[in-house]
């Protein structure tokens, strides 16, 4: 993966015990968190797609493939949280859900043009 | 696929690679062209220094809970009573939001520029690709469609024969005009993509008014309902200092 976490992204929690439901996130941390996910799901869709256009994938195997990358990403960008994912995003679906759609438009068409170079020439 | 179509190779030489390596290059060129011409304003100095009262203010209102009561009386305070309070606009002072507007054209200019580097190169692509390369039959998208699309993805051909997969030149214009913003993202940073968004805002903010910004803000701040969170946190600082003494 092209970009990772720099220190000053980590959220700031502060709080331990008692005050757990109160919102302590900085906005601005925040913000990089989700640009990082951004920027790493739009890369791995574009590469994906060249993948899966030079694999030769048809079909709904193409998009199955896409939603195995995506997952591998979300797996990915966890461990990369080291699976504490509250301390960096405030909800699962930043990690699971953003930028989905997206990457998708890249990647169909990353994939229809590697697939076109590669196999119907 | 029964009936699948036999493209010249030459058509992804010359038509299908130059068209894509063509539509990435003028998206750099047009993010270059645009921040040559982005002219700098000089902000004014009263606006600037009203929009810091105004963040300072807002960032009092989100973090009101976590200081003492006092505190957060003596800072609303300081913001906002009748007599001078920073967030306290005097009547008759308010300035003109239209006046303004007229005073400084380099805004109704700016947005112009902006509004024609995006225009202009699209319009002169799409010119070129219909001169160049209509009516090829330049790709094919790796999975079905429903006759529906023929329209999006055929464009310039005119024969309903062909499967609906197969994407004439011209479309393959726009689906790389839509589908190389994620690229286009990663190459040149993020303003190219918030681009549509920056827009919108500055449209939004075109003439706006600083003083009511202060008004607003300082109601805000008024009705801000005070609810210490760390109620025990003189408690808890005592425990963790005692566990460290012994």
């Amino acid at each position: 993966m092209a970009v990772g976490h720099g220190d000053s992204s980590s959220s700031d929690k502060k709080s331990t015990d008692a005050l757990n439901d109160l919102q302590t996130f900085n906005a601005e941390n925040l913000q990089s968190n989700m640009k990082v996910i951004y920027y790493s799901r739009t890369f791995l869709s574009i590469i994906g797609g060249v993948i899966a256009g030079i694999l030769g994938f048809k079909g709904l195997i193409g998009f199955v493939f896409y939603f195995l990358v995506m997952a591998i990403t979300s797996a990915a960008l966890t461990a990369k949280a080291k699976f504490s994912i509250h301390s960096y995003f405030d909800t699962w679906n930043r990690v699971l859900l953003d930028g989905f759609f997206g990457g998708l438009m890249s990647f169909v068409l990353f994939w229809t043009f590697a697939y076109d170079i590669v196999h119907i020439f | 696929m029964a009936e699948d179509l036999v493209l010249d190779t030459a058509i992804r030489d010359w038509v299908l690679i130059p068209l894509s390596i063509v539509m990435v290059l003028i998206g750099v060129l047009r993010y270059f062209v645009s921040k040559l011409m982005r002219s700098t304003q000089v902000p004014d100095g009263k606006i600037v220094k009203e929009g810091q009262v105004i963040v300072r203010a807002r960032n009092l209102r989100a973090a009101a809970n976590f200081i003492p009561p006092k505190s957060f009386r003596a800072r609303r305070a300081y913001f906002s009573n009748e007599e001078n309070g920073l967030l306290h606009v005097p009547k008759g002072q308010a300035q003109n939001p239209q006046a303004q507007m007229f005073s400084d054209p380099n805004m109704a200019m700016d947005m112009m520029k902006k509004n024609l580097s995006m225009i202009i190169p699209q319009t002169l692509t799409f010119a070129w690709v219909n001169f160049f390369f209509s009516g090829f039959v330049a790709a094919k998208i790796p999975f079905p469609l429903t006759q529906r699309f023929r329209s999006m993805l055929q464009n310039g051909i005119d024969l309903s024969t062909v499967d609906v997969s197969y994407v004439s030149s011209r479309s393959w214009y726009f689906l790389n005009l839509f589908g190389l913003r994620g690229l286009f993202s990663l190459i040149l940073g993020e303003d190219n993509a918030t681009d549509d968004a920056q827009r919108m805002m500055q449209m939004s903010g075109f003439g706006f008014d600083p003083t009511k910004n202060l008004g607003a803000e300082k109601d805000g701040l008024d009705i801000v309902q005070h609810e210490w969170a760390l109620p025990k946190f003189e408690q808890r600082a005592e425990a963790v200092l005692r566990k460290l003494v012994s």
